[in-house]
């Protein structure tokens, strides 16, 4: 009986401050991980300068496909992210999944080049620009990921370790893209190494920081 | 009778317009569903306190409902998301009594996994950590006790233990 009383105590208490709110959209999610990609893009861009090669014709294929696997992966994982924000039951899109196992592609053929007999494996391992797109790919990475948390913090996530491998791979494969525009090495190697690198260091390091930042 | 889908996103809308009478009714009719939601996943004593702090949850969270989605599937996430932190508290508190090498006879907390559909989620756990939980969790064993019932060693029992509330808890998660 004190039971019931109590728990028509709290209702009767919520029922009293529940003044009008404003709905938590998806939409507004996804603009504001967009949003914060495009500062990180401008931000490295002020930084590193913009490389001018890029509108003049001078990338290779490679360039266009690595960038394009990274946007196909940023925007899988920003759409599940934004879509799992909400309480919800039910099957979840795998669709990051498979994105990124197609950016897999591009490391595997970078290996197979250093390791082919007459191939560049000094390239590779002696790559004086790596460290650099590296941890620059990741400080991009972080204001995309910090987007995200602030968003999710405002939503009602329920499925907090999946929220962070996918807060990982958005970040990761966003600020990827967002460093990758200032970058004028477009060889297999180093974009199948460097800039691939720091999608599976940002999703593991996401998924230990990210679930206790979102909890409520 | 427990209010219907078309009323409860009804309810829910006005609430997010901030009624208060209709944010009384509503919460009044999802406490009598949770209560039937989570009286056939924990023992009665639990029900209660879940029920109410799936209702604070309801109403800190009201703004990330969306009309155009139906009410309880939003609900029982909420309901489901406390239900698995329970369950780490659970496990919590089961290693903190594990690591003082006591056994698990003199709490009511102890048989708390018993009751939470126990034979569907044992079938998916190894014989062994389902035996170990199922002697000191649910007999009441002590680990001791556990360790000759079943053949394993005291330090396996524990572990088995361990591992199996670990899975669990990712088990239902998942679900």
């Amino acid at each position: 009986m004190n039971k019931l009383t109590s728990r028509a105590d709290l209702i009767a208490a919520l029922a009293e401050s529940s003044t009008p709110v404003r709905r938590t959209r998806t939409w507004e999610g996804a603009a504001l991980i967009i949003a914060a990609t495009a500062a990180a893009a401008i931000g490295a861009s002020g930084v590193f300068r913009f490389w001018s090669g890029i509108l003049a014709g001078e990338a290779s294929p490679y360039f266009w496909i690595a960038n394009g696997l990274l946007l196909m992966l940023g925007a899988a994982s920003t759409t599940a992210l934004v879509a799992g924000a909400l309480p919800q039951v039910g099957p979840r899109p795998n669709a990051p999944v498979w994105a990124f196992a197609m950016l897999g592609v591009l490391p595997l053929a970078a290996v197979i080049q250093l390791l082919v007999p007459h191939g560049h494996l000094h390239e590779g391992i002696e790559d004086p620009a790596a460290l650099h797109c590296l941890t620059s790919s990741l400080a991009a990475g972080l204001v995309v990921a910090i987007a995200a948390v602030l968003f999710l913090r405002r939503a009602a996530p329920v499925a907090l370790a999946r929220q962070g491998w996918l807060t990982g791979l958005a970040s990761g494969a966003l600020g990827t893209l967002a460093f990758g525009i200032t970058c004028p090495l477009d060889g297999i190697v180093h974009l199948g190494l460097w800039h691939v690198l720091p999608v599976p260091i940002a999703a593991l390091a996401a998924r230990v920081i990210v679930p206790p930042l979102i909890r409520w | 009778m427990l209010a219907d889908e078309a009323t409860f996103a009804r309810l829910m809308a006005a609430m997010q317009q901030g009624d208060r009478v209709a944010a009384n009714v509503l919460l009044t009719e999802a406490g009598m569903w949770l209560e039937r939601y989570f009286r056939r996943r924990v023992p009665p004593s639990h029900v209660d306190d879940l029920v109410q702090e799936v209702l604070i949850a309801l109403h800190t969270k009201r703004a990330s409902w969306d009309p155009a989605r139906p009410f309880l599937p939003w609900l029982a996430a909420i309901a489901r998301y406390r239900w698995v932190d329970h369950l780490r508290r659970v496990y919590r508190e089961a290693s903190e009594e594990l690591d003082d090498s006591s056994g698990a006879q003199d709490s009511e907390e102890d048989v708390v996994l018993a009751r939470i559909s126990l034979d569907r989620l044992f079938a998916r756990l190894p014989s062994g950590q389902a035996q170990a939980i199922e002697l000191v969790k649910i007999e009441g064993l002590s680990i001791e006790e556990a360790s000759q019932r079943s053949g394993q060693s005291e330090s396996l029992v524990k572990v088995n233990i361990h591992r199996g509330l670990k899975k669990l808890a990712a088990l239902i998660e998942k679900a």
